[in-house]
């Protein structure tokens, strides 16, 4: 009888707490997102998992001696995994567009308040009962309106672990939810015919420009923002790997393999951290909120950046191009160029709007610079 | 409440700095790209599109009229068109 019972408490039904079967249930809800309606499924997929796997009784994934554990301290305590996965972004990225038309950089710039309105809104919540965020907290937080899962995660890792789980589970379902969010706000901000406005064709690049250009990047990041090197050193050094054309193997692995690997274990830790006392309560409920804020905040200012600039500039430049400043690329753009087509069917902006896109992960990324050094 | 106002006012100093130095950024490395980098372009372009623009006359001036062809490639057309020519020999 003894051991009956023994074998009955070692089983899952015996331990099971409310709050782990909500988790795994949300881990499930995950799963959906990913599988069924495709959304981010790179990372939602191994995440989701992750949370299945961190609550499950007894098994102790995520305590010291399991393997969810060692995969977070490893790679996301570190801050090792989003730098690697940036370092791949950076061999994906071509700065053609941007160099082509530096001027987008601005609108990389304005869609950049997102984050930093949401810092207030973050503040502003500490009035909802059951909710204290600190400074840190909420610059964690405000991460998420850079649209840009790793450089969210960094920076979560560093300001506030306790909340990374929710912050990423904010920041990449609401890149997954680009094209759902940002078209009604683009409409609402533009008339039709600054939607048809079509834009001039791009010079080309020399090569030798998009060689220096990453070194330059990296000089300036070293000399006046140091506390953004990890980041952008990462992302300069994918880039020169790409465009120096001497280490394809190099290049095409970052690209690939490691930034597959990596992410598979990225997914995996966060996912860690989704138990039920770290994502069960308001400050979750906050995160998410304030997420969507952040995403329409940075879409509408980059936007009306984009239509200042146009009343200014010789050159015509479409409004649209401005909610590609949020990063999140390439979708971001891709929506860009598909409200612009709903237009004008001549209307191709997908190569403008890869400027303010590119310039969006290098704007985020001195944001979370700017916020290390003055809040970390 | 004082608290509040006291985080208030450093959220407010955040966004501040925040955004300007992310524009002061930004905007430096536009002259960047403006200054270093379209130098850069015009004094190198690219090998394929030059013979076709701005260094086709240095070219000249430097009396390389087939310089733009590398030996590698001339050797296999030469290679290629002796090849053809001996089936052909061999088939008459």
């Amino acid at each position: 009888m003894d051991s009956l019972t023994k074998l009955w408490l070692s089983t899952g039904l015996a331990n099971f707490e409310i709050g782990q079967v909500v988790m795994m249930l949300v881990g499930c809800g995950l799963l959906y997102l990913a599988i069924a309606r495709n959304f981010e499924p790179l990372l939602l997929l191994p995440m989701g998992f992750g949370a299945i796997l961190t609550n499950i009784p007894v098994s102790g994934f995520s305590e010291v001696g399991g393997l969810l554990h060692y995969i977070y301290y490893a790679g996301i305590d570190t801050g090792i995994f989003p730098l690697i996965i940036f370092m791949g972004v950076g061999a994906m990225t071509d700065f053609g567009a941007l160099i082509a038309n530096p001027k987008t950089l601005l609108l990389g710039a304005a869609a950049q308040f997102g984050i930093f309105a949401t810092l207030f809104g973050a503040i502003a919540l500490n009035y909802v009962p059951g909710i204290e965020f600190t400074l840190k907290d909420a610059s964690a937080i405000a991460i998420i309106g850079g649209a840009d899962g790793p450089t969210a995660i960094f920076l979560a890792s560093k300001l506030a672990p306790d909340l990374l789980g929710a912050i990423a589970v904010a920041a990449y379902s609401y890149m997954a939810l680009v094209p759902i969010i940002q078209p009604p706000i683009m409409r609402a901000l533009t008339t039709l015919d600054e939607r048809k406005i079509e834009m001039a064709q791009l010079r080309s690049v020399t090569k030798i420009e998009k060689i220096i250009f990453p070194l330059g990047v990296l000089l300036m990041t070293i000399f006046f923002l140091p506390a953004a090197t990890p980041l952008v050193g990462m992302f300069c050094l994918g880039n020169l790997m790409r465009e120096s054309g001497v280490v394809d193997r190099l290049s095409s692995t970052a690209q690939n393999e490691l930034i597959n690997i990596t992410t598979i274990f990225l997914g995996l830790g966060v996912g860690s951290k989704l138990s039920a006392e770290a994502f069960l309560n308001v400050e979750t409920l906050g995160i998410l909120g304030l997420g969507a804020v952040a995403f329409s905040i940075g879409t509408a200012s980059g936007v009306i950046m984009a239509k200042t600039m146009n009343k200014f500039s010789k050159i015509p430049i479409n409004p649209l191009i401005g909610a590609a400043g949020v990063s999140a690329v390439p979708m971001a753009a891709r929506v860009a160029n598909k409200v612009g087509l709903e237009a004008n069917p001549h209307n191709f902006l997908l190569m403008h709007a890869m400027g303010p896109n590119v310039a969006g992960v290098l704007g985020s990324a001195v944001a979370a610079g700017v916020l290390l050094a003055l809040v970390g | 409440m004082d608290n509040m106002q006291q985080q208030f006012f450093e959220a407010g100093t955040l966004m501040l700095a925040g955004m300007v130095f992310v524009f002061v950024f930004l905007s430096m490395l536009i002259i960047f790209i403006n200054t270093v980098l379209a130098r850069l372009a015009i004094k190198f372009p690219d090998p394929i599109v030059a013979p076709l623009s701005r260094t086709n006359r240095k070219s000249k001036s430097h009396s390389k009229p087939h310089g733009e062809i590398s030996p590698a490639v001339v050797a296999a057309i030469s290679g290629a068109v002796k090849r053809y020519r001996t089936q052909h020999g061999k088939d008459k």
